[in-house]
């Protein structure tokens, strides 16, 4: 009886709990650069994106990027749309795209000791047609996921 | 078709023949760690467990209990709540030779069912780059969860019909199904906090009645 005893006391003592959070915790959207034959395209102007703050201020979210094939992007927590002003520009030019990107909003949860964060499903998307010749929505789903692209971004050949 | 079983199986599912009754009647018992728990902590449960004393070796037995969280996270601000009852089913078998003594040898399973609503705020989150303040709110999120749970436990008498005793419990999670999207949940009243399997414990008072 006592060595049963002693084993109980054992097993409740090492029943402990851990914490799971996920390593890779942050939501961000995935853009990939194409050229109008579906091949992956260095981009060959200085891409800055930039969004407008509730304060009517502006915040760079993506800062001269160059010869660059992959970026991503923040997505605000809970806006039903985003609006993103994608600023190319060269020598020879300097032109600013609008894109809006409507969304769901979900809150997700992992544990208390986790932080809080949303997941998003996009359902619509609009842009302006100066530098960039089409937008793709290819994976609308928007959350922890680093290995797939949520968007296709096509440049204008012609420029 | 004839099944043949091996004899001692078929030992071990047989009462043993004496003079003592199958029937030796009711007991009610209470766990005093969980509630304990609930009292003191940000988590826990109520649990009575009416059982029925078949000749000191099988008790067959009815778990009813209700479980409550309200726990706040100090570094990341997030608060989860839910409070709802849970139901369990399962037998007791008394693994000691000499079954009609003082002390009991329990093992035995059990399996149980909660349906419950989360609740899950984290107040004053504000967005980094867009910088406003979202709200980030589950409310009444539906779940339920079936599990099972193997126990182990000691018991005792201690005066007339008073016994106490300890069990531990391994519970595996069998099935789990919350609505929405919103992830995971942390505790689930009953299971305990949020896991594929857990080891809890109890300890019991029981009144023979």
């Amino acid at each position: 009886m006592r060595k049963v005893l002693i084993l109980l006391s054992v097993a409740f003592i090492v029943s402990c709990s851990s914490v799971d959070c996920p390593v890779k915790n942050w939501v961000r959207s995935y853009y990939a650069v194409y050229d109008s034959d579906g091949t992956t395209l260095d981009l060959h102007d200085t891409l800055t994106i930039y969004t407008e703050r509730m304060d009517g201020s502006d915040t760079i979210l993506l800062n001269k990027g160059i010869g660059i094939e992959t970026f991503d992007l923040p997505v605000s927590y809970t806006l039903p749309e985003d609006t993103l002003y994608f600023h190319f520009f060269n020598l020879d030019y300097d032109v600013t795209d609008t894109v809006w990107i409507q969304k769901e909003n979900y809150p997700h949860f992992e544990s208390l000791e986790c932080k809080a964060t949303y997941f998003h499903k996009v359902t619509g998307l609009r842009y302006t047609t100066h530098a960039i010749d089409s937008l793709v929505l290819k994976n609308p789903y928007v959350n922890y996921e680093d290995q797939t692209t949520n968007f296709f971004i096509y440049p204008d050949s012609d420029r | 078709m004839l099944v043949a079983t091996p004899a001692s199986a078929q030992k071990f599912f047989t009462l043993e023949k004496d003079s003592i009754p199958v029937f030796r009647g009711f007991a009610l018992s209470f766990d005093l760690v969980g509630a304990g728990m609930a009292m003191f902590s940000d988590y826990g449960q109520y649990e009575g467990t009416l059982r029925l004393n078949l000749h000191d070796e099988w008790f067959p037995l009815v778990e009813i209990g209700l479980g409550r969280a309200d726990a706040e996270d100090e570094v990341t601000k997030n608060r989860y709540t839910t409070k709802a009852p849970y139901f369990k089913v399962g037998v007791d078998k008394n693994l000691l030779k000499e079954k009609h003594g003082p002390y009991r040898l329990l093992v035995g399973l059990r399996y149980a069912y909660t349906s419950y609503k989360a609740n899950i705020i984290r107040p004053g989150l504000v967005d980094p780059y867009w910088q406003y303040e979202a709200i980030y709110d589950v409310k009444d999120a539906p779940c339920k969860m079936h599990w099972a749970e193997v126990a182990v436990g000691l018991d005792a008498k201690i005066w007339g019909p008073l016994h106490l005793g300890w069990s531990v419990r391994y519970k595996l999670r069998i099935a789990h199904k919350e609505e929405g999207d919103f992830g995971k949940v942390w505790y689930v009243p009953g299971f305990g906090v949020n896991s594929n399997g857990r080891i809890d414990a109890t300890f019991n008072a029981t009144i023979d009645i």
